[in-house]
């Protein structure tokens, strides 16, 4: 891709995969309204029961997950970042909105704003570790934090705010573009548009000099560091970034949720965010959306064909797809594209110097 | 050759050991200030406590600290060598929970899976055969890969369909009068009777042989996969007696199994427990085996892969146990030898095991045996003897020298690989036997793995990653830890100008020990005992 | 007939062709010497004759059999010892660990005693320490030690002399020379009045490929060869 062309014919060819993502996406539920509810297309808008309303539901869970894990993939594919903290960026979003909303009583616009206020302090909190540990301690320290915020959240201490191990419930609508019962295809349209927002962003990020900075880093932080390069505030400014998207996602989760559980902070969220990442293809950020779609829709199928059983095929199908789909669906397509052996040698040095032990 | 001229250069001058030495301080100046923090901490602690509990105290932090250690043991020998974090060992370590259990519980259920097993190890006690085989399947056109995918499908559905015909006398997790928590209760009462035997769906013949081709196709598709083949050893006598050994032991265990079930039911417990710990070590030690071939070994190189395939066999080891085991939790009995009560218990005095009760006073502390006392024990004697292993024998000077550099080890004619598998086999069953001995004092449930695994990995950063010494003092210092804050938990810590004793709720027993690990982490990144650089 | 021999032998790391054809003979008693330059591919065809880095073509013979397909450790098993250029010494295992675990037969050691101990006597006195703490000397000598506690019938040295001291040299040297009266060495030296001393025949390879051979003998006298490809 080449950013030196400009002009709307050169915007057109970087950008027409979004608008046809864009088109088919507005188009969803009411083909799906029409081919398989068998009614008119006005049922969409009329907010009816039906498949139509029910695959929006999922589709927008889809979408939530999407920017959630797009968001890691800043992180771990662009930056080489490895943190298993990141449900806590979730949590947080979506805690912090619906304690303020519903315990506090603040204006949805206001609550948003500290929302982002609390995003950039945690990305900070994350940012003052990067150059005490690395590599695989990181890890194992955001996790530490991350754990304590679960247990915290889910404490009976805290339960008339957070609810404890059921969750946050009651959190009333604040406004009707938020409100997925009444208006489930404006805030449908909303999350889609959100989302196809920040990946049309990351993708200028990671296109960016700010992104190209922090591939250099993830390849070898020694030579950026000579270079001139002062790695500390980029991979400030990304995690800022994946902070804010992430509680984003927690935000509209928790219009979505009729309830907020403990889960979204837990340990096994962090790791379901990593396999969406390695399941699209880590580091090509369209990778993150394809592996949450594939993620969430695996999931919910299974269990709806399987029912008990789906656990086993869930785990079976994530060892056969590390098996046999090494960098994922996207990074394998486009390792096929570019040569296969020269990507291979790019990714396994990606994670040997992002896990080696500092 | 000038034996002055050598000793010239190998006397190294003194400047530079006075150098050295103070490097070493300067190097562990952080180190011993930790060491030093946590020593102040822990007697301020004490001195909250009335000296009659210390002794307790202390001894509870040791049983804990046994069965997070005998977890993180295993899953820092793994990570120490091939830099794998085995994320399905806290499900190894349910694993062997679940199947020790049933092998002290419901022996006759053990003895039923264990015929069709030994029947479908057998063809693969001649893997050379096979390969050989394989090689010519190989050899023979394009769509080899196709027919050894064939041949394992075929296998596999001979198997399924034939071990279903075998007389399984099982449980049923639906009807509560039969379900493993039953048992459990039931065997605490002392009033298990082992179900009615079952019979064979098939002639037995027809079964046995049926379940053999299906392992044999199995074991040949598998064989003719492989792509680099390399010399294979030929089909020794050796061979040939394990098939007919196996098969024929198999078809022994299934005739004599009524008086050999008996005989087991009739014994003290206390050998049962024992025949548990064996038998459930040595299935996790093959599952790591198995684990280590199949999945690791092709992804040496993509650490971050490993996580998620370890991930993946957990998921589906907890699904298999929620199958089989049905998802609600039980106990398991002490075995007799610490079950002790009655005239004269809890006694005065670590003599009062042998006048058999269950309960001691010990220094104003009341201590179960079981717990306090045997859990810990085998933790220290697991430690010494793993220390010792690596320590004093080949094996484990090639463990220590394989962390270091594999291809130079590979380079002096060791056979690396094997040592690798044989690391994964061993830590495996440590987990897995650590399930076992943990059981009788915790229960059995499907999320101790994970609950453990998280325990142990906590321990293991405070400790070090790369030291196995420092593994035992991370797994101690979160003993310590939690019964400390439980013990302050009850009696509530006077904080000067506060009026009200704060009291640590329960949840703040798990957040402790990781804010502690993440504040050594910042001070110490390579944990208490580890090394930085490698 | 020759105890090692390598005929047209190429290798691949990665996707980048190192080797591209090289031939080796290396006759029963003889100490070969490998030169040429630096990224010639003298260490990577050690590697190669090891299977630590497989030959993608080619043949290698050891005693007759065609090892091109073995295992490393299987290979190394056949009596073949191996001296890397970094030395490679364990740092967790003591002195006598490092020369422990190369023993293919328990007892090794003892049995062979004498004559590293003959070669090496400082290692006598430092059994005990940590391989970390010795200088560097110590540990080329631990290295070729460590090849010698089999009994191996064909050594590969690789760069012997680097980064030693001048008396230390000499003293690898005599070692070198000594064992080669009963043991078969192959020997990779970038310095030439090193490599000049020990061997008794040549090879030199420039860009992966074997290009000349002959008899060390001839080759010091040969400045024009020298000069073509070992001249800086």
């Amino acid at each position: 891709m080449l950013t030196a062309e400009r002009g709307p014919r050169a915007l057109w060819r970087r950008r027409r995969g979004v608008v046809y993502m864009a088109l088919a996406l507005l188009m969803f539920p009411f083909v799906i309204s029409l081919l398989v509810d068998g009614q008119g297309i006005a049922s969409v808008w009329n907010n009816d029961l039906g498949n139509a309303r029910f695959l929006q539901g999922l589709a927008i869970e889809v979408f939530i997950l999407g920017l959630f894990a797009i968001s890691y993939d800043l992180l771990l594919g662009v930056a080489g970042i490895i943190s298993f903290g990141h449900a806590m960026f979730f949590a947080v979003g979506a805690y912090g909105f619906g304690i303020m909303l519903k315990s506090f009583e603040l204006h949805w616009v206001i609550a948003l704003l500290l929302v982002g206020v609390l995003a950039v302090l945690q990305a900070l909190l994350f940012a003052i570790l990067l150059p005490r540990v690395k590599g695989l301690t990181f890890a194992l320290v955001t996790l530490g934090i991350a754990a304590v915020f679960w247990i915290v959240i889910s404490s009976s201490d805290l339960a008339q705010w957070a609810g404890a191990e059921i969750g946050l419930q009651g959190v009333e609508t604040p406004v009707w573009f938020l409100d997925t019962t009444n208006h489930r295809f404006v805030f449908y349209l909303l999350v889609a548009a959100i989302m196809l927002g920040v990946y049309v962003l990351y993708t200028k990020i990671a296109d960016s000099p700010m992104g190209r900075v922090l591939v250099s880093v993830r390849e070898n932080e020694d030579r950026s560091l000579m270079l001139g390069y002062n790695t500390f505030w980029f991979k400030t400014a990304a995690l800022i970034v994946s902070s804010l998207t992430a509680a984003l996602a927690g935000v509209l989760h928790t219009m979505h949720q009729p309830i907020v559980t403990p889960n979204v902070a837990g340990l096994t969220f962090a790791i379901t965010v990593l396999l969406m990442v390695l399941i699209g293809g880590a580091g090509t950020i369209s990778g993150a959306l394809v592996g949450a779609a594939v993620y969430r829709l695996l999931n919910f199928y299974l269990d709806k064909w399987f029912g008990g059983a789906s656990g086993l095929l869930v785990g079976l199908v994530f060892v056969l797809l590390v098996l046999y789909l090494p960098y994922g669906i996207v990074g394998t397509w486009r390792v096929k594209k570019a040569g296969i052996k020269e990507g291979r040698a790019r990714l396994r040095r990606m994670f040997e110097r992002a896990l080696s032990r500092s | 050759m000038a034996d002055t001229k050598q000793i010239d250069q190998i006397e190294s001058p003194g400047p530079s050991r006075n150098r050295r030495i103070a490097d070493a301080i300067k190097r562990n100046r952080a180190r011993a200030t930790v060491l030093g923090v946590l020593a102040v901490l822990f007697l301020a602690a004490m001195a909250g406590i009335e000296a009659d509990q210390w002794f307790g105290t202390i001894m509870k932090a040791l049983a804990a600290g046994s069965v997070i250690f005998l977890v993180a043991s295993g899953f820092q020998l793994i990570f120490g060598l091939m830099d794998v974090l085995n994320l399905a060992h806290g499900e190894l370590f349910m694993l062997g929970a679940y199947v020790g259990w049933t092998v002290y519980t419901r022996f006759d259920t053990f003895l039923d899976v264990l015929v069709p097993m030994l029947l479908v190890a057998a063809p693969f006690a001649l893997l050379p055969l096979w390969r050989r085989l394989g090689a010519r399947v190989a050899a023979l056109a394009r769509w080899a890969r196709s027919a050894a995918w064939g041949l394992i499908v075929l296998g596999g559905g001979l198997m399924l369909l034939s071990i279903t015909k075998f007389p399984l006398v099982i449980w049923n997790a639906e009807d509560f009068a039969k379900t493993p928590a039953n048992y459990s209760v039931q065997i605490d009462l002392g009033t298990l009777v082992p179900l009615p035997e079952d019979v064979f769906g098939w002639p037995m013949a027809v079964a046995i042989v049926v379940l053999l081709a299906g392992a044999s196709a199995l074991a040949l598709g598998l064989s003719s996969l492989r792509k680099h083949a390399g010399a294979v050893p030929p089909l020794g006598r050796w061979n040939l007696i394990g098939a007919a050994g196996l098969i024929v032991a198999s078809v022994a265990l299934h005739l004599v199994r009524g008086p050999l079930n008996d005989w087991v039911f009739g014994m003290s417990t206390t050998w049962r427990f024992f025949i548990a710990l064996i038998v459930a070590s040595l299935l996790g030690a093959g599952l790591g085996a198995l684990i280590e071939v199949v999945l690791i070994r092709p992804l040496y190189d993509r650490p971050i892969y490993t996580l998620m395939v370890t991930l993946g066999v957990g998921f589906v080891i907890i699904e298999t146990v929620k199958e089989l085991w049905g998802s609600s939790n039980f106990t398991m009995a002490r075995p007799a030898a610490f079950n002790g009560s009655g005239e004269g218990c809890p006694a005065e005095g670590i003599g009062g095991f042998f006048s058999g009760c269950s309960t001691l006073v010990v220094f104003g502390s009341r201590l179960r045996v079981y717990n306090e006392g045997f859990v810990v024990v085998i933790g220290i004697l697991v430690l010494i003897g793993v220390s010792l292993l690596l320590k004093r024998t080949r094996i484990g000077m090639t463990i220590r020298a394989g962390v270091q550099d594999p291809e130079m080890v590979e380079a002096l004619g060791i056979n690396v690989r094997r040592v690798f598998t044989m690391v994964f086999a061993l830590g495996a069953g440590l987990a897995a036997f650590g399930g076992v001995l943990a059981a009788p004092s915790i229960g059995l449930y499907t999320e101790m793995g994970a609950l453990f695994l998280l325990t142990a990995i906590v321990a293991l950063a405070i400790g070090g990653l790369t030291s196995f010494p420092g593994v035992a003092a991370g797994a101690l210092l979160i003993g310590l830890l939690q019964q400390i804050i439980i013990r302050f938990g009850q009696t509530g810590i006077h904080i000067p100008f506060v009026a009200e004793p704060f009291k640590p709720s329960p949840t703040l027993v798990p957040a402790a020990s990781i804010i502690l690990m993440i504040v050594i982490l910042l001070v110490l990144p390579a944990g208490l005992f580890g090394r930085g650089e490698r | 007939m020759s105890l090692l021999d390598l005929h047209d032998v190429h290798t691949f790391i990665g996707k980048f062709h190192i080797l591209e054809g090289v031939s080796v003979e290396v006759p029963q008693g003889s100490v070969v010497a490998l030169l040429g330059r630096n990224g010639a591919g003298k260490t990577t065809t050690l590697k190669t004759i090891l299977g630590l880095t497989p030959a993608s073509s080619g043949r290698v013979v050891f005693d007759g059999d065609d090892i091109v397909e073995m295992r490393s450790f299987d290979i190394a098993a056949m009596g073949i010892g191996y001296v890397p250029e970094h030395r490679a010494i364990f740092a967790d295992l003591s002195v006598e660990e490092n020369l422990r675990i190369a023993e293919r037969r328990k007892g090794d050691l003892e049995r062979r005693e004498e004559l590293i101990f003959g070669l090496f006597p400082d290692l006598k006195r430092l059994i005990g320490l940590p391989g970390t703490s010795l200088s560097g000397g110590q540990q080329q000598m631990l290295a070729v030690a460590r090849a010698l506690v089999p009994e191996n019938r064909l050594l590969l040295i690789d760069e012997p002399s680097e980064g030693l001291a001048p008396v230390l040299i000499e003293q690898m040297i005599e070692a070198i020379a000594r064992l080669s009266d009963t043991t078969t060495v192959l020997l990779v030296e970038q310095n030439f009045l090193v490599a000049s001393r020990l061997g008794t025949t040549y090879v030199i390879i420039e860009e992966g490929r074997s290009v000349k051979t002959g008899d060390m003998t001839d080759l010091v006298d040969d400045d024009e060869t020298i000069q073509r490809y070992l001249g800086v």
